[in-house]
């Protein structure tokens, strides 16, 4: 294959998951509007469009179309940058992402995912971890103290659960024997639901961790003390305005959606079907291609789902409480989950 | 491919590196360290060292580097005060890094023939080797950097305690 | 000789010394912190004090009764007779050093600062053992972080800050600069082990490179024992750091850092040729002439003791380099017994420091006026040491210099530097006499100010007499120690 043509379908396969992606970020906001409404009992966005669906876009054009207002204090490069950065890394992340079987190739080209690493989940970590600087400049940056102590709030948040959060993977690494994202839904792949991480593969609690985790990580509810509004006006976005809010708020989102595809790949299976080899295979191509999305799409959705349920029906955190519950709960469970898994796994080794 | 993409990041690092001295801005200073890092990172990668490369990137760039930033912004530390510092330092001191440095390049250039050779590559250390490495040859450097850092934990707790009265 | 492939049991088998120190350093802090919380101040370092009094004579006592030889991991770690007199040597400076802990007032974290002694002891024992470049720069950074941290511990005081500051960037720097030249090293011969190195190094040219690799370690090693020009931090942080800290410093650190400085000069100069070799030498010889000159020209200007006591400390690690570069199993032996009598005698002379200046509140000549008068027993040990550091017999002192010196004039490659250096030492110990004597007169001629007995603990002075009696015994019974150490 030459290198025009890889280039050609790399830069294909960066557009349309972009775009999707991008889809995605906005109609999960109407997703949790809607939601949300339901959940307190009123209807949501319903005004534009069949059931309000139009709503993101005409969100997207009013936010596009504001006046771009740079206060006088400000310390302006890193002001620029910041949503630059804090967007770039939610949008690297899902180059990582496999989103259906490595088999199906056009050309030797991997049409399902974007970069296939051999430290996927560790490029996944490693995003993560650079991405606080986004929110850390634009608080410091802002020279406004609301927004100082939001991004203070976040980058300490941030950087307490990231221990959480990489440990509470070890386990499914473990299991596994790579990092490669691909290899670890194919070693979940043998018989249907029962063989996902977090069932045959024991490994519930390490889920719980990293969902509890991640939700930290995004600054989700019931971890959203970087931008309380009741405390700190909008925290470390209080002095953006126009597209550069629109960054911070695509960013959020976008980082949601990443981890709700990487809970879905780590301990739901990724692709694979919950009934297995229950149901005979599809002779098609093109059906199991579109099989396997549907089942990722299916879960992952179910995973945003829980994001705007969990916003919708818990109180936030006081921030001592949430530091406590992060070092003094979560990483000591993560790392008994370590021993354990690391026990039982070479319990069988020793046996076999 | 692999050349182009070196020079680019070797320059990424060494214009990092350099604008981490001009500035004055502490915020800013911390700022090329982190492309320092991230570049080097893309080195150890074009090496073929890929765990390095990502655990430089989280640990280095993701975690030190944010602890720095973030005493920054606590401290609201301002505009880097200018001492003019000892004139034998300036004196004496630039010429002796020139010097230094002239001495390990005509060093490194006169017996260049005799070293070895790196090739930039796609070959990659599998991550399971790397592992045998650690914890089998290394065992003890590994167990001993781990009494290192208790003893850094230890240090630091102690040190920065508030001392009650006495 | 056993050798041992690398695996946890073996590992936990060879360095059954060191661990007991760790399991004792964590012990302490789960006392200190677990149960004494509420107790006094004193009860607090008492308890931790006692506690690793006691790991370190275990420790001793384990190396005492398994003696023999060993190697773990392709020689990364060898255990031999020299090895374990200096790990013993070293286990027994840090119980005294925490002997003489107990009334040390200066921090409120007993627990940590017990702690992290014993582990800079492990650092030091581990450091003595190690034949490998890795596993002697992680030891060494074990041993330099625990003693920076040290440093500071007295956080009241702005000269402890002052003191751990400076030696903390010198030794980073200079560890820097260390691992720069091992990974010279490790690329020129491609191992780490410091027999393959000696190897891999006899069979190639001298390039450049090797050059420019050695100059780099002679950096880093040259700062942990405070050779000219590496000195610098040595009399800031002697002076600032809290007395047993400085103690420890001056000691156990010394200690360590000789043995690997003897196991590095055997394999960057491999018997087979003297041209690389002589790289090495040279370097030595210029690097202790220069700290043997500095050191006791400084000294002479000295009004504060422990200023003193450090450019004393840097003269003695010039003599030490001597020995060295000498390059002999006599000369290596001649600089352990050296290093560890010397270590010996200076834990001493900072323990009365620590009466002075606690009665005093400062280590200037003048606190020491009439000490004599104001504690006999006290202003004795002070004599013995400080006369044993001048190098007078028949203290043990003397029998150190006496053994160093033959050993450097017997060996053979000495050639042309050899007697002239040595006439140069000599000469310089007999200047180093005049400021150890102005200690002396302060002690003894000059008249107290208040005649008031000095404060003084049962323990500290029990401790310090025994230190005395030791330091006078060996010196008459001179080949106590040659049961370890084959001085040949």
């Amino acid at each position: 294959m030459s290198i025009w043509l890889f280039l050609l379908f790399s830069i294909l396969k960066v557009a349309v998951v972009t775009a999707i992606f991008l889809g995605g970020v906005a109609y999960t906001v109407l997703l949790e509007r809607k939601v949300v409404g339901r959940i307190q009992n009123r209807w949501g966005p319903s005004r534009v469009g069949p059931f309000g669906l139009w709503q993101p876009m005409v969100d997207g054009l009013k936010l596009f179309l504001k006046e771009d207002f740079i206060p006088a204090g400000v310390y302006r490069p890193l002001y620029l940058t910041a949503p630059l950065i804090a967007l770039g890394c939610s949008l690297l992340s899902i180059a990582v992402v496999p989103f259906g079987s490595q088999d199906i190739t056009v050309h030797g080209v991997k049409v399902f995912e974007l970069a296939d690493l051999n430290i996927g989940l560790l490029v996944l970590l490693g995003v993560t971890s650079m991405s606080i600087y986004g929110i850390a400049l634009a608080g410091w940056s802002s020279n406004n103290k609301y927004s100082l102590l939001g991004s203070l709030r976040s980058s300490a948040q941030m950087i307490s659960y990231e221990l959480a959060l990489g440990l509470s993977l070890v386990g499914v690494v473990l299991r596994t024997g790579s990092f490669s994202l691909a290899d670890i839904v194919k070693a979940q792949s043998a018989h249907g639901a029962l063989s996902w991480n977090i069932l045959g593969g024991g490994q519930i609690i390490a889920f719980l961790i990293y969902i509890t985790a991640a939700y930290a990580e995004t600054n989700r509810a019931p971890f959203d003390l970087p931008e309380a509004e009741t405390e700190l006006v909008a925290g470390y976005h209080t002095e953006y305005s126009s597209m550069k809010f629109a960054m911070f708020f695509m960013a959020e989102y976008g980082n949601m959606i990443t981890v709700s595809c990487v809970a879905t790949l780590l301990f739901f299976g990724g692709w694979n079907s919950p009934f297995g080899h229950l149901f005979p295979e599809p002779q098609n191509i093109v059906i199991q291609a579109l099989l396997a999305l549907f089942w990722f799409i299916i879960k992952v959705f179910f995973f945003l789902f829980l994001y705007i349920w969990v916003r919708g029906t818990l109180p936030r955190f006081r921030y001592d409480q949430l530091m406590g519950f992060g070092w003094r709960y979560l990483l000591p469970i993560a790392m008994l989950n370590i021993v354990g898994t690391s026990l039982v796994l070479s319990a069988l080794m020793a046996n076999s | 491919m692999h050349l182009i993409l070196f020079i680019i990041f070797a320059g990424f690092c060494l214009a990092g590196a350099i604008n981490l001295l001009l500035q004055t801005h502490p915020i800013n200073s911390a700022l090329s360290l982190i492309v320092v890092m991230s570049s080097l990172a893309v080195l150890y990668l074009l090496l073929g060292a890929e765990f390095l490369a990502i655990a430089q990137i989280i640990v280095y760039a993701g975690a030190v580097m944010v602890l720095f930033t973030f005493v920054v912004m606590l401290l609201n530390v301002g505009e880097e005060e200018k001492t003019h510092g000892s004139k034998a330092a300036k004196i004496i001191g630039f010429p002796a890094i020139v010097a230094a440095f002239s001495v390990l390049t005509t060093v490194i250039l006169a017996i260049q023939n005799k070293l070895g050779g790196v090739k930039l590559s796609d070959g990659v250390t599998p991550m399971t080797e790397l592992s045998t490495v650690l914890f089998r040859d290394m065992l003890l450097p590994f167990e001993l950097t781990s009494v290192l850092i208790l003893v850094a934990i230890l240090g630091a707790v102690a040190l920065a305690r508030k001392e009650g009265h006495r | 000789m056993n050798t041992f492939a690398v695996n946890y049991g073996n590992l936990f088998s060879i360095t059954i010394p060191e661990t007991i120190l760790e399991v004792v350093s964590l012990l302490v802090l789960v006392v200190d912190l677990g149960f004494l919380r509420k107790s006094t101040q004193p009860a607090r370092m008492t308890a931790a004090c006692v506690l690793g009094v006691i790991g370190s004579v275990l420790a001793g006592l384990w190396l005492l009764t398994h003696s023999g030889t060993a190697s773990f991991a392709g020689d990364a770690l060898v255990l031999n007779s020299l090895v374990a007199a200096a790990q013993i040597g070293i286990l027994l400076l840090t119980a005294l050093v925490l002997l003489l802990s107990f009334q040390a007032e200066f921090s409120r974290n007993p627990g940590e600062y017990v702690a992290i002694v014993l582990l800079a002891t492990t650092g030091m024992m581990l450091v003595a053992a190690a034949r490998d470049l890795l596993v002697i720069f992680v030891a060494l950074e074990l041993l330099s972080l625990s003693l920076y941290v040290l440093a500071a511990f007295a956080k009241s005081s702005a000269l402890s800050s002052e003191a751990a500051l400076k030696y903390y960037l010198f030794g980073g720097m200079s560890a820097a600069l260390m691992l720069f030249g091992f990974s010279y090293l490790y690329g020129l011969t491609g191992t780490t082990n410091l027999n393959g190195i000696a190897v891999s190094l006899a069979s190639q040219g001298l390039s450049p490179l090797v050059v420019v690799a050695m100059v780099l370690v002679a950096a880093g090693l040259g700062f942990k024992v405070a050779a000219v020009p590496f000195h610098l931090w040595a009399p800031d942080t002697y002076q600032g750091a809290p007395a047993p800290v400085a103690a420890l410093i001056a000691s156990g650190s010394k200690v360590a850092s000789f043995a690997v400085l003897v196991a590095v000069t055997g394999s960057l100069i491999p018997a087979a040729s003297a041209s690389r070799g002589a790289t090495w030498i040279v370097l030595l010889v210029w690097m202790a002439g220069a700290s043997i000159l500095l050191g006791n020209l400084a000294a002479l200007a000295q009004t504060s003791v422990r200023r003193l006591l450090a450019y004393s400390a840097i003269a003695h690690a010039g003599y030490m380099l001597l020995g060295i570069a000498a390059n002999t199993p006599q000369s290596g032996a001649a600089v352990f017994y050296y290093a560890l009598t010397y270590a010996l005698t200076t834990v001493g002379a900072f323990g009365v420091i620590a009466v002075v200046e606690r009665n005093m509140g400062s280590d200037r000549f003048d606190a020491f006026a009439g000490l004599s008068r104001r504690n006999p027993l006290l202003a004795a040990s002070m004599l013995i040491f400080l006369l044993s550091l001048a190098g007078i017999p028949p203290l043990v002192g003397f029998w150190a210099k006496f053994n160093l010196f033959a050993a450097v004039l017997r060996a053979p490659g000495v050639g042309a530097w050899g007697l002239g250096m040595v006439i140069f030492a000599l000469a310089a110990s007999a200047v180093s006499l005049y400021y150890y004597l102005q200690v002396l007169k302060r002690v003894y001629v000059v008249p107290a100010m208040t005649d008031e007995p000095m404060a003084v603990s049962a323990l500290e002075q029990l401790v310090l007499l025994v230190i005395a009696l030791l330091v006078a015994l060996l010196g008459i019974f001179p080949s106590a120690l040659s049961g370890w150490i084959p001085l040949g």
